[in-house]
């Protein structure tokens, strides 16, 4: 009943959230120094121009006074009536186009937390069983390198090498590597049902995911590598030891179970990364996603279409958010409602 | 009046014997060696002054002729190699790599000497001068000296500083001469076949020194084009020598880095502050609007406001440098806030606030005096390891086109230029600043592990949750 009461109060809390950061995006959009009309029909150099300007700005309503203007902003986006697009793909319903192109960005979100996960925290686990050798040292120090690479270089560079790639992969390059695929562009998703295009889509991805995944997996490896480092040295170890548990089962019941906890929310939290990360490696990759959506509406000077999509993320951020604080609570009875808000 | 020295002959005695009679106290010897060490780079200190603040082409004109020490006029290092003759032009005939490394040496040589007399009168200060005999500040200084891989990050920064501050001097050309204005200046090399000096615009050798991915038209890292020009990292796809864009690159970066982590950490602190001390409904609103700026992924509201202020005065400003600092302040002081106001918490707890309370200290006196001392450390470190993230931030969006504009070099906009040529001979243009990137990034992080460990031993897992997601820059 409790964690019912955490819930409502945490949603409700989520709602003024909500509402700043969709009054912000109101206010740098419609506010801003743009008009948002202006930039959709470009230069206006001739009469014919000038006539689109007006319709579009009457379209957008943006002669009405901006308290009207708000209001209307505000309605729209509790009915998830989200506009169209402009200037990308004219006509086209906002909605229409999430669903068209969401399907890729959430494949490679999905592949860009699963990644981390099996070779970070494994990693940073083997690393602090190891504390202080030297091959900790090296998976501790390739952690921090690769925390530190920006993923747009490691994405250019994976992309370099992928192509050189002749005489490995068992002769053949990483394109033709199992099933043939470019190194570029967009995952087929139509298929995901049948074995093959699973796996032609899943190495699509591949390459993407482990860049939008690089920061998370050094994020874990550290963080597993201490959570390990901070359990191992409990005195019920000690005990455990001295009764007797074999290390295996030491290692597995006793330390990992325990190292887990603290690091179930990083992965939820890296979200954010994801989130923003997925401009970069989407546009640099080529893969038409949501990232690359946004890029090209703010780039095309498609600003309706751009605060639709904030608004989205934002609703993104703020529910991952809340699944984080609700996992903590389950997996961690010892941490009280009250104390997290 | 029997004074063996009556001070009106004091102008005829030697400088020599009138400075023997100042007594040379500790800190008049340190001001002396400080000035000393500062006369030479004066010049540089006021053109860059002049250069910046709105004075006037005369002053700047006459800040130019003032000579410093370790510029490129005191050691040239472009010459022109004639057989039989050897390098002329170059610094005591050098060859200009030579002459170039031995600049570049002797201003980090230079910047060390600074550092380690500032360092000098720290301890001076501390041991000389400081009334308290002891105070926690000296157990932090003597952790961090035993904190191998924090003094690793700390000497990667300095140098990263020491980079950015003398860049124009430490580039082998200048940006006007090399990039901005490439015909009105010349160069003098000796032609093969007219088997004579001649005269050519550093534009058109620019296009004789292209690294364009095939053999014969790619001047690597450390080589000479037919210019007799040294190029330390190579060129780029037009011609232009890459470590004079690089240098200046790192200038925006730590400018942009600074500027953006100075102002969200003091509205970061202000606000930890008035959280910590009021609590309650205070607390809760500015957690509201924490979360709130956090709900927008931090490099999508950069792209979003760069580019809807980009016909703004403010983004001609620096080439965008100024805006791109401001949003990322503007963007960045949540997770500084979160940083800090756990610790502001823990203290605003303790019993001497509530002493210095009823004492009747006014509140703002209070957190000063009594809270703000045991955050700053805690700043520190997440302001070091958001550094990292900002440098990563801003050139993910020189990559994308957006952030700093032309002609102001940027570290991403050289990788974005380099890309196509990155499995090619030209594989430099791409690789060196991206490797300078993860360094310094690495270092920044590495310096904030060192202030985390020498402020506090123990690592508590919530705080450093917050500086991994801080040190990633938001997925740049």
């Amino acid at each position: 009943m409790n964690r019912l009461l955490y819930l409502f109060r945490r949603l409700l809390l989520s709602i003024p959230v909500v509402w700043l950061g969709v009054t912000a995006t109101f206010l740098i959009i419609r506010v801003g120094p743009l008009n948002p009309a202006a930039a959709i029909v470009g230069p206006v150099n001739s009469a014919q121009a000038q006539e689109r300007l007006a319709r579009i700005e009457e379209q957008l309503g943006l002669n009405d006074p901006i308290h009207v203007q708000y209001g209307e902003y505000l309605v729209d986006l509790v009915t998830f009536d989200l506009g169209q697009s402009w200037v990308l793909y004219p006509g086209q319903d906002t909605v229409a186009l999430l669903v068209q192109f969401g399907p890729r960005t959430i494949w490679l979100g999905l592949w860009a937390v699963l990644i981390p996960i099996f070779i970070g925290i494994p990693l940073g686990i083997y690393s602090g069983l190891h504390v202080n050798t030297n091959r900790d040292y090296v998976a501790s120090i390739t952690g921090i390198v690769w925390r530190a690479m920006p993923n747009f270089w490691l994405a250019v560079i994976l992309l370099a090498l992928l192509s050189q790639t002749d005489a490995l992969f068992f002769g053949s390059g990483w394109e033709s590597f199992i099933v043939e695929t470019p190194l570029i562009g967009a995952p087929d998703l139509s298929g995901l049902g049948t074995p093959e295009g699973f796996v032609v889509a899943t190495k699509q991805i591949l390459p993407a995911a482990f860049v939008l995944g690089s920061a998370s997996m050094g994020n874990e490896l550290r963080l597993s590598r201490t959570a390990v480092l901070e359990i191992i040295n409990e005195d019920f170890i000690d005990t455990a030891r001295a009764v007797g548990v074999s290390r295996w089962r030491l290692i597995g019941k006793h330390v990992l179970r325990n190292a887990l906890i603290p690091l179930i929310p990083v992965i939820t939290s890296e979200a954010y990364l994801l989130v923003g990360g997925s401009v970069l490696v989407e546009v640099v990759f080529g893969i038409n996603g949501i990232g690359t959506l946004f890029f090209d509406a703010m780039t095309s000077g498609d600003l309706p279409l751009a605060g639709s999509l904030m608004f989205v993320f934002i609703l993104l951020t703020v529910s991952i958010n809340i699944a984080q604080d609700l996992l903590y609570t389950l997996i961690d009875p010892r941490i009280g409602y009250a104390e997290r808000q | 009046m029997t004074d063996s020295t009556p001070s009106g002959s004091g102008a005829n005695t030697p400088v020599r014997t009138r400075l023997d009679r100042v007594p040379m106290t500790p800190s008049r010897a340190w001001i002396v060696g400080a000035t000393l060490l500062l006369a030479p780079e004066l010049g540089a200190l006021l053109q860059f002054v002049a250069g910046t603040l709105p004075v006037g082409e005369a002053v700047v004109a006459a800040t130019d002729r003032i000579p410093v020490l370790l510029s490129r006029e005191t050691i040239p290092n472009r010459g022109t190699f004639v057989p039989g003759n050897g390098w002329q032009g170059t610094f005591l005939g050098l060859s200009p790599a030579k002459a170039w490394g031995l600049r570049v040496g002797l201003i980090y040589l230079y910047g060390a000497v600074l550092l380690y007399w500032l360092w000098r009168g720290y301890l001076l200060y501390r041991n000389r001068y400081r009334t308290a005999s002891w105070t926690p500040f000296d157990d932090i200084v003597r952790r961090f000296r035993g904190h191998r891989w924090g003094q690793f990050g700390l000497i990667v920064v300095l140098a990263f500083l020491i980079l950015a501050v003398f860049a124009p001097a430490l580039g082998p050309t200048t940006l006007d001469r090399n990039v901005i204005d490439p015909y009105s200046h010349e160069l003098e090399y000796y032609d093969d076949g007219t088997g004579d000096v001649e005269t050519v615009t550093v534009g058109a050798a620019n296009i004789d020194s292209t690294s364009q991915g095939i053999d014969d038209r790619n001047v690597g890292p450390l080589t000479y084009d037919q210019y007799d020009r040294f190029h330390p990292f190579g060129t780029l796809p037009s011609g232009q020598d890459l470590f004079t864009q690089v240098a200046l690159g790192a200038r925006v970066s730590l400018f942009i880095g600074l500027v953006a982590i100075t102002i969200s950490g003091v509205v970061a602190t202000g606000l930890a502050l008035i959280s910590a001390y009021y609590g309650g409904r205070i607390d809760l609103g500015i957690v509201l609007v924490s979360d709130a700026t956090q709900s927008l992924p931090q490099l999508l509201v950069v792209i979003l406001l760069s580019v809807v202020l980009s016909q703004t005065w403010i983004a001609g400003l620096y080439s965008g440098g100024v805006l791109l600092a401001l949003i990322f302040a503007l963007t960045g002081w949540p997770s500084l806030w979160r940083a800090v106001r756990g610790p502001a918490l823990q203290v605003s707890e303790r019993t001497w606030v509530d002493a210095a309370d009823s004492y009747g200290l006014a509140p703002r006196v209070t957190m000063r005096r009594h809270i703000l001392p045991y955050i700053i450390g805690y700043l520190l470190v997440y302001a070091s390891m958001s550094l990292g993230g900002i440098i990563i931030g801003v050139s993910g969006l020189s990559f994308l086109g957006l952030g700093i504009s032309p002609p102001t070099p940027e570290w991403g906009r050289l990788v974005n230029v380099g890309q196509p040529l990155l499995t090619t001979v030209s594989w430099h243009i791409a690789v060196i600043p991206g490797v300078l990137i993860v360094i310094v990034v690495t270092a920044f992080n590495a310096l904030g592990d060192g202030i985390r460990d020498a402020i506090d031993a123990e690592t508590d897992l919530d705080n450093e949750e917050e500086a991994t997601a801080a040190a990633s820059g938001a997925g740049g």
